[in-house]
């Protein structure tokens, strides 16, 4: 399988910059510096369980 | 905005309080900010600093050198003096618990403020992060405030003039260690943020394979051990590397934006940062550039941004001093603040989206 992790990505940047174009390169910037490189990842990325992992604790402790 | 600093190179604490009542006497200041050298009793000047402006919310911390417009000192105090027509607004809260999660203060910001951390508009709020220098937990801080709000706090780690011992924050009349004190303001204008380091990348790779995020030890870069790594990178010898610490740190490059680790020290194969570096994390070997160059090139940005500054805070790496003391533009980096009030100190580390080093992090007021 592959392309979750890149929509998991997404989906942190969507729900948490809510269309303000100023918030995204931060919290991709917030990513990068937990060890994940949001331009790393896309549709065609393999679906890494570790990174998976490390993305669903960001999501966890996301408000 | 009105904003007006002052500063004492008196050694008597009485004298410092003095001569910060006089030259801030005409502000009827709602926050004061204040960084102080390690040369002063904590609990005395958190206490004192507080009593001097009855009116005013204050917080601060201790340094390893102080900076105001024009100049950059050691064993002074310096503070930055905030009136209603500068800040409509401010909380100071004091994490008196690195360990502990910092929900339970921003809990009390929001109450203040009367909402949720994470619907308050970055825009019109910013905040300031100051934390013990020695406690090696800014990461979690700085990781866990941008969990939990998109307003950015920007700051710095306490220092203590390079003795290591101990540094302290300070707030509304009180001193801390272990702790950090996270200040909410609500600026009466805009406002913006400087991230300025002064490197240039270098083709070389090294990722991270092995390491302890908690303790900021790299055992492995690229499937070696990590000294050997990074001294071949620089073409150099394990022994000779630690004399490349200052000119050649390591970076986590984003979008041409370097994110500074800094190198400590070598022990057996591991390398020693700074800040926390992550497994998995690609990094590129840096090469220092000409900060005074750099650093001016960044305020005027921030100017032409803002249209004019009426106040700066700095929070400038220790490091960054010490290179600047080291090549003789202690003066030329001073006078570059001559363009607004401001204050600042040199930090154990700064904070900004996340815990970095080598870096001059500055809010900047219009």
């Amino acid at each position: 399988m592959a392309g979750k992790i890149k929509q998991m990505i997404d989906a942190i940047i969507t729900q948490r910059a809510k269309d303000n174009a100023m918030l995204v390169g931060v919290i991709k910037t917030k990513l990068l510096l937990k060890g994940i490189d949001p331009n790393k990842f896309n549709a065609q990325s393999v679906d890494d369980p570790a990174i998976i992992a490390k993305l669903e604790a960001v999501i966890k402790e996301l408000k | 905005m009105s904003i007006k600093t002052a500063l004492s190179t008196k050694t008597d604490l009485q004298d410092v309080i003095n001569d910060l009542q006089e030259q801030l006497k005409d502000v009827e200041a709602n926050l004061i900010v204040f960084f102080a050298s390690s040369i002063f009793v904590p609990d005395e000047i958190a206490k004192r600093v507080d009593a001097a402006f009855p009116q005013a919310v204050t917080f601060g911390c201790s340094t390893a050198g102080e900076i105001i417009s024009g100049r950059m000192l050691t064993h002074s105090v310096v503070a930055m003096a905030f009136n209603r027509q500068s800040v409509k607004a401010v909380k100071a809260v004091v994490l008196e618990d690195l360990n502990h999660d910092s929900h339970d203060a921003f809990t009390v910001l929001e109450q203040h403020f009367g909402s949720p951390m994470e619907e308050l508009d970055p825009k019109q709020y910013v905040g300031i992060v100051l934390t013990d220098g020695l406690s090696g937990k800014e990461e979690l801080i700085i990781d866990r405030i941008g969990d939990l709000t998109n307003v950015n706090f920007i700051g710095g780690s306490a220092g203590d003039d390079l003795k290591f011992d101990a540094t302290y924050v300070y707030a509304n009349g009180r001193s801390y260690s272990n702790a950090a004190v996270l200040a909410l303001i609500e600026p009466s204008d805009a406002f913006t943020f400087v991230k300025t380091q002064s490197f240039s990348r270098l083709p070389q790779k090294l990722v991270v394979t092995k390491a302890n995020e908690a303790t900021r030890e790299v055992l492995e870069f690229n499937h070696k051990p990590a000294a050997e790594a990074y001294a071949e990178a620089l073409g150099t010898t394990v022994a000779d590397a630690p004399n490349h610490f200052m000119h050649n740190p390591v970076g986590l490059v984003f979008e041409d934006e370097p994110f500074v680790r800094s190198p400590k020290l070598i022990k057996g194969d591991s390398l020693f940062f700074y800040c926390s570096v992550v497994e998995g994390m690609e990094l590129s070997l840096l090469e220092s550039t000409d900060i005074i160059a750099d650093t001016k090139k960044a305020l005027e940005t921030a100017r032409q941004e803002l249209g004019g500054i009426s106040g700066i805070i700095n929070f400038n790496c220790i490091l960054r001093t010490l290179e600047l003391g080291q090549k003789g533009l202690s003066d030329a980096y001073g006078e570059l603040f001559n363009i607004a009030p401001t204050i600042g100190f040199s930090t154990y580390g700064e904070q900004f989206i996340g815990h970095i080093n080598q870096t001059a992090t500055i809010l900047v007021f219009r």
